[in-house]
């Protein structure tokens, strides 16, 4: 939900998506461009209900189950999320807004219930984790197309399928000095990722442990981030999801942070 | 079969063939040789007490609970003048992002301005972010970060100095990654680039743990050769014969590749007490001393050498075989204790003490045997009984002698005097005192802890089983508290818990004011505050301080000092708060490395008094045994006790902390000093024995002649250990101390102490039955 520069995925793939390329000649680029459409912006809206578990080297784990709720806004690139956190019991009913702007910092709402404020949450840097867990912002919600430098490396498979290799090394700040993903070439969709530190140390490895199809819009419905230096680890999992449901455009306002819309978050 | 097991006849047998005895000796020594290049060290600490001993298990689960680290080096950037100067602040920045860098750093977890999550809030909007997201460029923006900085109550102590002139980069290593080589690279990048007008001081247990390894070793090669010189000399000088000079050290030199070859082939790591090992064993074999002082003295009655040779192993075997016996006791009954490295330690001394008395018996006749006859004929006329240090002795002995009452006296005295001290002892295990004043880390320590909030770190844990209590507002207000009990001991710079983050978010949510730093009453309101803080904030900054479960919390104590009694201090702080208010639900620990020590030291503490009565028994055992009579044994043992009561006496008196190289010195100074005793008995029993006489004729003689033996050991055994006060590690120079303290007024007590009371009980033996053969 980061997002300088989001216009520049978005417009790549609009345009990849508009002119035939021969596949052939796919750059890394457009590779990295359609994954992130794939990957970020599948159907109009979505829901789903997040379940996060936590789980430290010593085998502690902790839950966040929250709903989700995803609109892209217009074709530039932008997006709006609204989120409903079930558990931990203590913030129940806590919610969170997010407007997503292409070349500007996110604007971040937080309603308080316990003190009935809400608050504005300012942005911080590419490697913030996403409430306590393994994930980044970013890896929530994509890093810009242009932020880093992309490059081909030999097809690989992985679990049986056929994979891009894209290596990328940041241009911008990043919590990572260079990545490197395997994108499944049907679904476009990243099945495994490697991030390496300034010492050129892997520090964190993802997974896409379940791929299902979702009306069609084939969906990572489990994930895993594993901090290889911690050994703390973070597991995603994604129910009721539904594309193209019709999310109202108001929802992502304040009013519904303070009363959430019973219809969409049971 | 060479008999080994048997002195005399082992003695005879080398004396036969004196070269294959060389020879077997050298090829022993080869074989364990071999082993040596294979040796490397163990500094750690930690690594005093057993992985599974109670402390440790403790240690690595708080370590988990809170995603700590072990080890946490610390640098400090002191600028006179403030460091809130441009210049200065991207200095800060320039190194922070250089030691993220470093291989073995825990690049995530680096604490300083640049990195150090803030929880602020501006126009309406919640910011965490480092204190230094960007460095100020005018002297406006400078002051409203001063200002700040120096509000913020969870960041002064730690980050910034209450005068503003000092920061601090926290820099913690991954596992087995080595603090000297780290704190090199550090002060490297320091020199590399512009440092603002900083001085950088780079301190924490990691690197004065590994710096002392490397010096350790640097050292170890200086002194032992070194000592090994001193004593070719003196002995050269004693005897003017280099042969049979440089024999004593070749026995010493044969036993501590045997042990220390034995030591790496085993497997064991070498700890900063097995290091001492080639110098112990070198004073050990300066026993041979009574071996050539009774050659000298019997080479002039009987003519024939070989004769000379096998008569002095028949009246120095004994004393030399049972001052082996007990010395090797003194250090075997270490083993006892429960400190690994010392166990170690007293195993394999003991062992270098056997091959040593072996080669009394195998090595000495033989070199004895091949020494050219005009050396040994020159050499023995110097060996006057009337002459030199033996009519000196005679005539110190004299007064003792003759009123053993006065000397009595006058020991009681300086007994009452020791007793006065011994009370005073203070244990005390602190590595930065292992390292002199004046070294770089030494300075270091002492400039982090005046500017800052302290380098040495208590954890008091705060545990519930209940998933969630310590975001119970109750719980949370005991924390604080009990935080604030702490904070209030002396050497305590500084605690920081949860307590303070919720406050500090409370704070800036309402209308950051000062009396907005309250604990909300609510425990969701709590619940969410934290929520809201992880959703921001780095990980680490929370889990440091509260588990993922909120089941425990973690009190950081900062303190002052490394000092063994800044951690009772705190510890008896906690005990007297929760017993006045017991806590609600909650179990309260101590963890981390400064707990660690104190463990440690009363480990020391509790092992010393142990291996101490153990090897008081053993010698005690051994001393009656060797002179068929317990009498004569407690008698040989008052030299000792006048030595050990009157060195603790002053170091109690001095105020000199009691560390562990000392405590072990304690329980293996038994079995060294008992040595000269032994002589001393042993060879009066055998003149009187041999030669009839009155009590004083004999014990005149037994002081100018064995008495010369013994003296010259003590003054051979000072001037081995005197190099290592030349060390620059203090634990060596402590030892060295204590050892020619302990030697030289052992030797003293023997020669001085012993007549007077052999005489006083001489005496009143004879008034129980007149005309007693003991009459003087």
């Amino acid at each position: 939900m980061c997002g300088k520069g989001t216009t520049v995925v978005v417009l790549a793939a609009a345009v990849l998506l508009t002119r035939p390329v021969p596949a052939e000649a796919a750059s890394a680029d457009d590779i990295v461009a359609k994954s992130q459409r794939a990957y970020f912006y599948a159907g109009s809206d979505m829901k789903a209900r997040v379940l996060m578990t936590l789980a430290s080297a010593g085998g502690q784990k902790r839950t966040r189950e929250l709903t989700m709720l995803r609109r892209n806004k217009g074709d530039a690139g932008e997006q709006q999320y609204f989120m409903y956190f079930h558990q931990p019991a203590d913030v129940k009913a806590m919610t969170f807004l997010v407007e997503k702007y292409p070349n500007k910092d996110d604007d971040r709402w937080l309603f308080i219930p316990g003190i009935n404020m809400v608050k504005r949450i300012a942005a911080r840097d590419a490697a913030q984790s996403f409430v306590g867990s393994d994930f980044t912002y970013e890896h929530v919600s994509g890093r810009d197309l242009d932020a880093d430098e992309h490059r081909l490396l030999p097809d690989e498979k992985v679990e049986g399928k056929d994979c891009h290799v894209v290596e990328s090394v940041p241009r911008s700040a990043a919590e990572y000095k260079r990545k490197r993903a395997w994108i499944d070439k049907s679904t476009l969709l990243p099945l495994k990722e490697e991030y390496f530190d300034g010492k050129g140390e892997l520090f964190k490895a993802f997974k896409a442990d379940e791929v299902r199809s979702i009306g069609g819009v084939p969906t990572v419905i489990r994930r895993t981030m594993t901090n290889r230096k911690t050994g703390h680890t973070t597991t995603v999992s994604f129910t009721d999801v539904a594309y193209d449901a019709g999310i109202e455009a108001d929802i992502f306002t304040e009013r519904y942070l303070r009363d959430p819309p019973g219809r969409w978050i049971k | 079969m060479i008999p080994v097991l048997n002195p005399q006849r082992l003695s005879v047998w080398s004396t036969e063939r004196p070269r294959a005895t060389i020879a077997i000796v050298v090829l022993i020594a080869v074989l364990f040789a071999v082993w040596l290049p294979k040796v490397r060290t163990d500094t750690d600490p930690k690594n005093m007490l057993p992985p599974t001993s109670d402390v440790r298990v403790l240690n690595d689960k708080v370590e988990q609970w809170f995603g700590l680290h072990k080890d946490m080096i610390v640098v400090g950037l002191v600028r006179e003048g403030g460091i809130f100067d441009t210049g200065a602040l991207k200095a800060v920045e320039r190194v922070t992002r250089a030691v993220v860098d470093l291989a073995g750093v825990v690049s995530a977890d680096v604490i300083s301005l640049t990195t150090a999550d803030n929880v602020v809030v501006e126009e309406g909007t919640l910011r965490v972010e480092p204190l230094l997201s960007t460095i100020p460029e005018t002297p406006d923006q400078m002051e409203r970060f001063r200002a700040a900085l120096l509000g913020n109550t969870m960041v002064v102590g730690r980050l910034v100095s209450q005068d503003g002139t000092a920061t601090a980069i926290y820099v913690p290593l991954e596992k087995g990654a080595n603090g000297k080589e780290i704190a090199d690279k550090i002060r490297e990048i320091v020199r590399r680039g512009d440092t603002g007008g900083i001085r950088y001081f780079v301190a924490g247990d990691p690197v004065a743990r590994d710096t002392f390894g490397v010096e350790m070793f640097r050292q170890m090669a200086v002194f032992a050769p070194l000592a090994g010189m001193v004593m070719l000399i003196a002995l050269y000088l004693m005897f003017r014969s280099l042969i049979l000079s440089f024999s004593i050290m070749a026995v010493a030199m044969a036993a501590s590749i045997w042990s220390m070859g034995l030591l790496v082939a085993v497997g064991q790591p070498v700890h900063i007490m097995s290091s001492m090992m080639p110098v112990f064993l070198m004073a050990i074999a300066t026993d041979s001393i009574h071996i050539f002082n009774e050659f000298y003295f019997r080479l002039r009655e009987a003519k024939d050498r070989r004769n000379a040779v096998l008569e002095t192993m028949r009246v120095v075997g004994a004393p030399v075989s049972y001052t082996a016996l007990a010395t090797a006791a003194g250090f075997g009954a270490l083993v006892l204790g429960e400190i690994i490295p010392v166990r170690v330690f007293g195993i394999f001394v003991a062992f270098g003490t056997m091959a040593i008395r072996l080669m009394s018996f195998s090595l000495i006749p033989a070199v004895m045997m091949l020494v050219p006859e005009r050396v040994l004929l020159a050499a023995r006329d110097r060996e006057d009984p009337e002459a030199g240090a033996s009519r000196w002795l005679g005539s110190l002995g004299r007064p003792s002698i003759g009123r053993p009452r006065l000397v009595l006296a006058a020991g009681a005295l300086l007994l009452v005097v020791a007793a006065a001290g011994i009370p005073q002892i203070r244990i005390n295990n602190n590595m930065i005192r292992w390292f002199r004043q004046s070294s770089e880390l030494a300075v270091a320590d002492r400039v982090m802890n005046a500017k800052l909030a302290g380098t040495s770190l208590l954890y008091i844990v705060a545990s519930s089983d209940e998933p969630g209590a310590l975001k119970d507002p109750l719980r949370l207000r005991y924390l604080e508290a009990l935080q604030r009990k702490i904070e209030r001991v002396e050497q305590v710079g500084k605690a920081t818990s949860v307590v303070d983050l919720v406050k500090r978010i409370n704070r800036v949510l309402q209308k950051d004011r000062p009396e907005d730093e309250i604990l909300p009453g609510s425990r969701d309101v709590i619940g969410q505050y934290l929520f809201l803080f992880g959703m921001s904030a780095k990980p680490s900054t929370l889990e440091n301080l509260l588990d993922g479960e909120a089941r425990r919390a973690n009190i950081w104590v900062q303190l002052k000092s490394w000092d063994a009694e800044a951690v009772e201090r705190v510890l008896g702080a906690v005990k007297s708060f929760t017993s006045v208010s017991p806590p609600p639900g909650l179990t309260i620990q101590p963890s981390g490395i400064a707990y660690f020590n104190l463990v440690w030291n009363d480990e020391v503490l509790k092992d010393m008094v142990k291996t101490f009565i153990a090897a008081l028994i053993v010698v005690l055992a051994i001393l009656a045994i060797s002179f068929r009579s317990l009498g004569w044994g407690m008698l040989s043992f008052v030299p000792l006790l006048f030595t050990i009561s009157l060195i603790y006496g002053v170091v109690g008196l001095l105020g000199k902390d009691f560390d562990m190289p000392i405590s072990v010195l304690s329980t293996l100074s038994l079995g060294m000093a008992v040595d000269f005793a032994i002589h001393f008995i042993r060879r009066y029993r055998q003149r009187l024995e041999e030669h009839g006489g009155t009590t004083a004729d004999a014990l005149v003689w037994t002081v100018s002649r064995p008495g010369k033996g013994i003296l010259r050991n003590a003054v051979l055994f000072s001037l081995a250990f005197a190099v290592m006060l030349a060390s620059s590690l203090t634990p060596y120079v402590t030892v060295g101390v204590f050892i020619i303290a302990m030697m030289m007024l052992s030797a003293i007590f023997t020669l001085v102490y012993l007549p007077a009371l052999v005489m006083l009980l001489a005496r009143r033996s004879s008034e129980g039955k007149p005309a007693g053969a003991g009459q003087s």
